[in-house]
C-alpha cells in the first residue's frame, strides 16, 4: 500500500454535485487556452499578404501568445491566492475578449503582437491555471476522472474551433472574424461564473449530513473538530503569527509559495516535465509536413491530425478513469512516467512508418499517448504537492515549462533543415521523452520510498501513548465545555471520529 | 538526501541555464500546412537555385527528368523546368534539356497507348521562346502492328516535317509566339487507332480562389503569382458592369497601388474601400508566348455585418452568467431557510427538554 497524500484542504471536497458543473467550466477554459493559438494559424496567410511580412514574423504572434499563457502562470497563482478563482477567470475572459476585439481594428503588425499576442495570451493564462486549481478544490476521490474530463476539453475545442475559424474567415474576413472570436472568448466568463468558491468556511453547507433533529449542532461540532485536526501548514502559520514573526518570506510565500522549491516531489516533477516538453509538441507540428514530405497529399495529411484529435478525445477521460482505479491511483506517478516513455517510444518508431497506413497507426498511438500524458499532467502535480499548495505549484511549473515548450519546435525545425530528413527530429523527441519518463520513474520510486519512511515515522509518533492521551483529554474537555447534554456526547464523539477517519481514508485510496 | 538535493538543484540550474540561453521563440503553435509549405518551398527553391547555377550556356548539359503518372496524385519534386501536369493515363516521359546558344530545346515523349483506351494526353507549360521536340513512341507490345500510318496534326492542320526512327515519330516546333501554341496530336491509324496529344499552354496564374472579404474604409490587398516562370508584364483589370477596364495610369491615383513584389508576384492594393469597389478583378500576365488571366473576387462589407453575430454572442454570454448567478443565489437561499428551520426545531426540542426537566424536578419536589 503506498503512502497516502493527506487531504490538506481543511475540508472534505464534495467529489460530485456542483463539481461536475465546475468540470464543464474548466474544460471550456482549458480548451480555449490550449487550442486558441493552434486555431489562430488559419489567419496567417491573409495577414502575411495584408501586412507584407514574412512567415517567421507572423509566427511571432502565436509565440508571444503561448509564451504569455505559460509565463503568466505565477501571476495567475498570485491572483488566485489573493482573490480566489472566480474573479480571476472572469477577468481573464474579459481580457481575452477585449484583446481580440481591439485586434480587429489593428493597423500594424506591432499592434497585433500586443493585442492578440500579449493581451489575449495573458487572458488565457488567467483562464488556464485557475480552472485546474478549482478541480483540485472540488474533487479528491474522483480527481483523476475530473482532471481527465476537464483536459478533454482541449481536443473537443480544437475540433470545433478550427472549422469555425475557417467558416468565420470565409464569411467575414479576418477583421470580422477577430471581432466575433472576441465575443466567443467571452464565454470564458461563463465558465468563470460556474466556479463557485469553496473552502473550509463554506464546507459545512456542503457536507452531506443525514436529516436528524440535532443536525445543526452536530454540524457545528464536526466543523470545529475538523478545524482542530487541520493540516500541518495552518498550525505552523498560527504559531508564527502568535510568535509575531511576520517574515517577508512568509508574506511572499502567502502569495506565491516559493518554499515549494524545497519540496522533493515538486522538484522531481519540475525537472521531469521541463525535460519532457522539449520533445512534446514538435511531432504534432511536423506530422503533416512529414506526411507531405513522404508523398501523401494535403487532405490525407490533415486527416492524420483529425485521427489524432479523435483518439485524444477518447483517451483523456479513459485515462482519468484508469488513473482513478484503486490499482493505479496509489502509483499514479508510475503510470505518468510510463505514458511519457510510451509517447517517446512512439516517436522513435515513427521513422519506420513509410506508408500512409503506417502513419495512420502512428497517429492513433500518438493520439493515445498524447491524451494519456495531458490528462495526468496536472493530476500528478496535485498528487505530489497536495491541493492547497497546488495554486502556487502550477504557476511555478508553467513558467519553467514555458522555456522548453518554446524551444522544442525550433530545435526540431533546425534538425530538419540541417539534415533534410524528418527522422532525426523524431529520434530527438523520442529520446528526450524516454529519458524524461525514465527519470521520473526512478525519482518517483525514490520519492515513494521516502514518503513511506516519513509516514512510518509519523505513525510511530502518533502511537506514542503519552501524546494520544493528552490529545484525547484535551478534546474531551473541550467538548464538555461546549455542550450541555451529557448523553449525547457518545454518539457525537463517535460521529466526529468517524468523519476524521473518513477524511484520512479518502487520502489513503 | 543532501546529495539528492544537490543533484536536484544542479539539474534545475542546468535546465534554467539551457532554457535562458536558448534561441528566439519561433513557432510553438501548431502550424501544419504553413510550416510544411515553408519547408517545401525552401527545399524547392534551394534545389532550383542549385540547378540554375549549373547551367553554363554553350556547353550541352543534359538533365533527365522522368516521372510516372499513376491514378493517384502525389507530390513530385522535379528538377530543372517543372512543366507538364501529367495526364491520367500511364505514360512515361523523358525530358532532356540541352542548352544551345540562346535557344533552349526541350524534348517530350509520349508512350502509346495509354493504360485505358487509346488516347494519351499531356500538358506542357511554356513561357519563353523555346524549340520543342515532340515524340510519340510506340509501345513494344504493339510492335506486331504492320501497316499503319502516323500523322501529326495541330487542330485540323497536318504537319509534314516529321522524323521517324524505329518506332518513334517526332516533330520539331519552334515556338516563337502564341500562334504556335495549342494542341499537337500524333495519330496512328491502322488496325488500331492510337493517339497522343500534347497541349502547349502558357502558365496558369495562381491566386486566391475564394472571394476576398474586406470592409468599408479598409485596404484590400490582392496578389497574383505564377511561380517558376517570369512574366514580362502584368496588367490589372476591374469590371464595370460587363466591361473590363484596365487599371492604368489614369486611374492610378491614391486609390489603386500596383506593385511588383518580385519577378513572378504582383500586388494590387485598393485603398479607402467603398461599397462600389465590390466585384471582380482580373490580373493578366503577359508572357513571350501569350497571355494568361486570373480572376479575383472582392466583397466589401460594412461593419454591421460581423457586429450582429458579435452582439448576439455577447447577449448569450450575459444571459448565461445571469442564469448561473441567479441559480447560485436561489440555492443558497434554499439551504439557508432549511438550516434556519432545523435550528428552530433544535431550539424547540431544547425548550421541550428543559420544560420536561423542570416538570420532572417539580414532580420530584412534589
Amino acid at each position: 500500500m503506498s503512502p497516502p497524500v493527506p487531504s490538506d484542504l481543511g475540508y472534505v471536497p464534495p467529489d460530485g454535485g456542483w463539481g461536475w458543473a465546475v468540470v464543464f467550466g474548466a474544460s471550456i477554459s482549458v480548451g480555449f487556452a490550449y487550442t486558441f493559438p493552434k486555431a489562430f494559424t488559419i489567419y496567417f496567410k491573409e495577414l502575411q499578404a495584408v501586412y507584407s511580412i514574412s512567415y517567421s514574423q507572423i509566427a511571432w504572434i502565436t509565440s508571444i501568445m503561448c509564451a504569455t499563457t505559460y509565463g503568466g502562470g505565477p501571476i495567475s497563482s498570485i491572483l488566485v491566492n489573493r482573490y480566489g478563482s472566480r474573479p480571476v477567470v472572469m477577468f481573464g475572459g474579459l481580457l481575452c475578449g477585449t484583446g481580440m476585439v481591439s485586434a480587429a481594428f489593428c493597423t500594424s503588425i506591432m499592434q497585433l503582437y500586443i493585442c492578440v499576442g500579449f493581451i489575449t495570451g495573458l487572458g488565457l493564462a488567467l483562464n488556464l491555471q485557475p480552472s485546474v486549481i478549482m478541480i483540485g478544490k472540488y474533487f479528491l476521490k474522483r480527481r483523476p476522472i475530473a482532471n481527465g474530463l476537464a483536459m478533454a476539453g482541449s481536443p473537443v475545442m480544437l475540433c470545433t474551433l478550427a472549422p469555425l475559424n475557417q467558416l468565420l474567415f470565409d464569411n467575414y474576413g479576418w477583421r470580422g472574424s477577430f471581432l466575433i472570436l472576441g465575443a466567443i472568448l467571452l464565454n470564458c466568463c461563463v465558465a468563470g461564473a460556474l466556479f463557485r468558491p469553496i473552502g473550509p468556511g463554506t464546507a459545512s453547507i456542503k457536507t452531506q449530513v443525514p436529516e436528524e433533529g440535532k443536525d445543526a449542532l452536530k454540524q457545528k461540532v464536526t466543523e470545529d473538530a475538523m478545524e482542530m485536526s487541520s493540516p500541518v501548514n495552518l498550525p505552523m502559520k498560527n504559531k508564527t503569527e502568535e510568535e509575531g514573526e511576520r517574515d517577508c518570506c512568509e508574506k511572499i510565500n502567502q502569495y506565491l509559495d516559493f518554499s515549494l522549491f524545497k519540496h522533493r516531489g515538486f522538484l522531481i516533477y519540475l525537472i521531469g516535465n521541463v525535460l519532457m516538453f522539449l520533445g512534446f509538441f514538435a511531432p504534432i507540428i511536423f506530422l503533416a509536413p512529414y506526411a507531405k514530405h513522404i508523398g501523401i497529399d494535403e487532405y490525407s495529411a490533415a486527416f492524420l491530425l483529425s485521427i489524432l484529435a479523435i483518439v485524444d478525445i477518447v483517451a483523456r477521460p479513459t485515462t482519468g478513469i484508469i488513473a482513478n482505479s484503486k490499482w493505479v491511483r496509489p502509483r499514479i506517478q508510475y503510470f505518468f512516467s510510463f505514458s511519457i516513455a510510451f509517447n517517446g517510444t512512439c516517436h522513435l518508431l515513427c521513422p519506420l512508418a513509410s506508408s500512409y497506413t503506417g502513419l495512420v497507426v502512428y497517429s492513433i498511438f500518438f493520439g493515445l499517448a498524447f491524451g494519456m500524458v495531458c490528462a495526468m499532467l496536472f493530476e500528478t502535480l496535485m498528487d505530489l504537492v497536495g491541493a492547497a499548495r497546488f495554486t502556487s505549484a502550477v504557476g511555478l511549473v508553467t513558467i519553467a515549462e514555458c522555456c522548453t515548450i518554446l524551444l522544442g519546435p525550433p530545435i526540431g525545425g533546425t534538425l530538419i533543415d540541417t539534415f533534410g530528413d524528418y527522422k532525426y527530429m523524431f529520434i530527438k523527441c523520442g529520446v528526450v521523452m524516454v529519458l524524461a519518463g525514465t527519470f521520473l520513474f526512478i525519482m518517483n520510486y525514490y520519492n515513494y520510498r521516502m514518503l513511506a519512511k516519513e509516514e512510518k515515522e509519523r505513525k510511530a509518533k502518533e502511537e506514542d501513548p503519552k501524546s494520544v492521551r493528552t490529545e484525547n483529554e484535551g478534546r474531551n474537555n473541550w467538548i464538555k465545555e461546549t455542550t450541555q447534554d451529557g448523553p449525547e456526547l457518545e454518539p457525537l464523539r463517535e460521529e466526529q471520529e468517524g468523519l476524521k477517519k473518513e477524511a484520512n481514508g479518502t487520502s489513503e485510496v | 538526501m543532501p546529495a539528492a538535493k544537490r543533484l536536484g538543484r544542479l539539474l534545475l540550474l542546468l535546465c534554467l541555464y539551457l532554457s535562458l540561453s536558448g534561441g528566439s521563440p519561433a513557432d510553438p503553435a501548431m502550424t501544419t500546412q504553413d510550416a510544411s509549405s515553408q519547408f517545401q518551398a525552401n527545399s524547392l527553391t534551394n534545389m532550383k537555385n542549385g540547378l540554375n547555377e549549373s547551367f553554363p550556356e554553350p556547353v550541352t548539359t543534359t538533365q533527365i527528368v522522368s516521372w510516372q503518372t499513376q491514378g493517384s496524385p502525389s507530390d513530385h519534386v522535379t528538377l530543372g523546368r517543372e512543366v507538364s501536369v501529367p495526364g491520367p493515363n500511364l505514360a512515361t516521359k523523358e525530358s532532356k534539356q540541352t542548352s544551345n546558344q540562346s535557344v533552349t530545346s526541350v524534348h517530350y515523349e509520349l508512350l502509346l497507348p495509354g493504360a485505358s483506351g487509346t488516347s494519351v494526353e499531356t500538358t506542357i507549360i511554356l513561357d519563353k521562346v523555346v524549340e520543342v521536340e515532340l515524340t510519340c513512341v510506340l509501345d513494344k507490345k504493339y510492335s506486331y502492328l504492320k501497316s499503319f500510318q502516323v500523322t501529326w496534326k495541330r487542330g485540323n492542320e497536318t504537319i509534314s516535317h516529321t522524323n521517324k526512327t524505329g518506332n518513334s515519330w517526332s516533330i520539331k516546333v519552334t515556338v516563337l509566339d502564341s500562334s504556335k501554341m495549342g494542341s499537337y496530336s500524333c495519330t496512328l491509324k491502322g488496325e488500331q487507332q492510337l493517339s497522343g496529344i500534347f497541349h502547349l499552354q502558357v502558365p496558369k496564374i495562381e491566386r486566391k480562389e475564394k472571394p476576398m472579404i474586406s470592409y468599408i474604409g479598409d485596404t484590400a490587398v490582392m496578389n497574383c503569382e505564377c511561380p517558376g516562370y517570369t512574366a514580362t508584364s502584368w496588367t490589372w483589370y476591374m469590371t464595370n458592369g460587363s466591361k473590363q477596364i484596365a487599371i492604368n495610369e489614369s486611374l492610378l491615383t491614391d486609390k489603386y497601388v500596383i506593385s511588383k513584389k518580385s519577378a513572378n508576384i504582383t500586388q494590387l492594393k485598393i485603398l479607402k474601400l467603398a461599397k462600389e469597389d465590390d466585384g471582380e478583378y482580373w490580373c493578366e500576365a503577359a508572357f513571350g508566348l501569350g497571355k494568361s488571366k486570373g480572376k479575383l473576387e472582392l466583397k466589401v462589407l460594412s461593419y454591421m455585418a460581423p457586429l450582429k453575430p458579435f452582439l448576439a454572442i455577447v447577449v448569450e454570454v450575459v444571459v448565461l452568467i445571469a442564469l448561473v448567478v441567479s441559480y447560485e443565489i436561489y440555492s443558497k437561499k434554499v439551504k439557508r431557510t432549511e438550516a434556519e428551520k432545523e435550528f428552530d426545531q433544535i431550539e424547540h426540542l431544547k425548550s421541550e427538554d428543559s420544560g420536561l426537566e423542570s416538570s420532572r424536578a417539580r414532580q420530584r419536589r412534589i
